[in-house]
């Protein structure tokens, strides 16, 4: 009796151990391999049902004293059937390694991926830093053209100051000048000289009053120099005819 | 252009103006309108150098301009013949510097006498330029910015008159006349600090200070950044002066590898110039000798 008991564990175990590596293998196969492994491990399942059934009949035939080492070996072996077969649904709907790898780019070896992660932020790292040193020199050069733009700003101020008080000075000069031309022109005409040179504009009343300044000299010295040469001219005379 | 038709015309329009200069010699000339025939000849000279600059025959036109020149002083008009000589340096410029210089000279006198001394520093200015560019001669440049400096001085622009007195620092400094150099920018940082458009720039003179008084004494620097903090408060902030303390470290541990460090740290970020260059390697060039003294 306790032989025939021991043969069906025998034959359980193996079953289990068959059943456990199917349920392994099963997530990693795919379409027809997959339902002929799940189509096996049913009937395994099955078979490992039968047993256990059948040793639950052996031992009910055992007589109660030494029934219980072998009821506890049943119940342990009903416990682990019912794992395996919760195994086996949760692998019919579980997704596989490999088909998760296909799909999110197959990182395979993991600590590689960790590695070349890390490098790939070194990178930005390096990458984000020379472009803040970038920026940092762009703003110093700009504010050195910043400087160089206000000193020429307050040169410039300083030239239109100046021009500005420069313009007065010319502007009030220029009133002057004309007062004094004006004055001038008038004691001109009164002396009743030759200048009817009644003209609009300052620089061609100056021109007109200063040629006939210049014409007058002019005429002097011609005169001087004629009377001159006719004294000359007479004091020879008088020698020679003295003669 | 037909440049070389322009020259005949401009040798014939002088060959014409000289024998106007020759024939207003005469007697007679002289109580008729000698100087209406002087005053055409000027003219003529004028006209011929403007087509000399045209053929670009550069001290045909300077030549003539300097005549005309002369014929202006003889003529007692100073506007003129200082205008005339300042077209003669222009000309000059490009063919023969140091005729540009004279006719400069010239102009200069002229304008000194009539006071006008705006104009004068100006060409003092120009002067000091060809001085620097073309015949090199740093001692002159230096002598003709001064006087450029002094007149604007006079004249109240302070900020032409600043300029000059940079440049005479410049050039101090690489002469190695720092004392010269040291009071010119700290004069120049204290005014700038005080206006509101300037102040940005005050930063760079004290450290150009700080610098000069650096290849003197070290010592000094250190009073003299003191100094310039407690005036400027600003001034401690920038890069600057935080370069010039490292280099101050540097200088009292004799150790010229945090000096070079410190430098190019520097560089990365702003460019040194020439001149920075050359008065840091100075300064570089004093912790090494040290070194060297020591072994």
């Amino acid at each position: 009796m306790s032989s025939d008991f021991e043969t069906y564990e025998q034959e359980f175990g193996t079953l289990t151990a068959e059943i456990t590596s199917r349920i392994g293998k099963i997530p990693k196969l795919g379409g027809d391999e997959k339902k002929n492994m799940v189509v096996n491990v049913e009937k395994q399942l099955e078979e490992a049902r039968e047993l256990l059934e059948q040793m639950d009949l052996e031992v009910r035939e055992i007589p109660v004293q030494s029934r219980g080492m072998h009821s506890t070996r049943l119940k342990s072996y009903k416990q682990e059937l019912e794992k395996l077969e919760k195994d086996f649904k949760r692998s019919r709907i579980a997704y596989s390694d490999e088909v998760r790898d296909e799909l999110l780019g197959d990182d395979g070896n993991s600590s590689a991926s960790q590695r070349a992660h890390l490098l790939d932020n070194a990178e930005k790292l390096e990458r984000s830093s020379r472009r803040l040193e970038a920026g940092y020199q762009i703003a110093v050069e700009t504010e050195q053209v910043g400087q160089e733009i206000l000193e020429n700003l307050h040169h410039d101020r300083e030239k239109i100051q100046r021009s500005r008080d420069r313009l007065r000075e010319t502007d009030a000069n220029l009133g002057k000048s004309s007062r004094i031309l004006t004055g001038m022109l008038r004691s001109v005409s009164l002396k009743g000289l030759p200048c009817s040179y009644v003209k609009n504009s300052t620089k061609e009343r100056m021109q007109a009053v200063f040629d006939t300044r210049i014409i007058q000299n002019r005429i002097l010295m011609f005169i001087l120099g004629i009377i001159i040469l006719f004294t000359v001219v007479l004091a020879i005379y008088f020698s020679v005819r003295g003669l | 252009m037909d440049n070389s038709g322009k020259e005949k015309e401009a040798l014939a329009l002088i060959a014409e103006a000289e024998k106007k200069m020759k024939s207003s010699q005469s007697f007679f000339a002289n109580m008729f309108g000698g100087s209406s025939k002087l005053e055409e000849a000027c003219e003529m000279y004028a006209r011929a150098a403007n087509m000399f600059k045209m053929a670009k025959n550069w001290s045909a036109a300077g030549n003539a301009f300097a005549q005309a020149g002369q014929l202006h002083l003889q003529q007692q008009s100073k506007h003129d013949a200082a205008t005339s000589f300042i077209d003669a340096g222009n000309a000059f410029k490009k063919a023969d510097p140091q005729e540009a210089i004279n006719c400069l000279n010239r102009a200069i006198e002229i304008y000194t006498d009539m006071g006008r001394f705006t104009i004068a520093a100006k060409h003092h200015v120009s002067i000091a330029e060809i001085y620097e560019s073309e015949l090199v001669d740093i001692d002159k440049a230096i002598a003709h910015y001064e006087q450029a400096a002094d007149y604007y001085k006079g004249e109240e622009s302070n900020s032409s008159a600043n300029k000059c007195l940079l440049k005479v620092a410049a050039y101090a400094a690489q002469l190695e006349q720092y004392h010269k150099a040291t009071k010119i920018y700290e004069q120049v940082g204290t005014h700038a600090m005080d206006s509101t458009l300037l102040k940005y720039s005050a930063k760079e003179y004290f450290f150009k200070a700080a610098l000069c008084h650096f290849c003197v004494d070290m010592l000094n620097a250190k009073l003299a950044l003191q100094k310039y903090e407690e005036m400027f408060p600003a001034f401690s902030d920038s890069r600057e002066c935080k370069l010039v303390k490292k280099l101050l470290d540097a200088h009292e541990e004799q150790n010229v590898d945090a000096y070079t460090e410190s430098v190019k740290e520097y560089d990365t970020i702003s460019r040194l110039d020439q001149w920075l260059t050359t008065m840091l390697l100075r300064i570089k060039k004093t912790i090494q000798g040290e070194e060297s003294d020591l072994r």
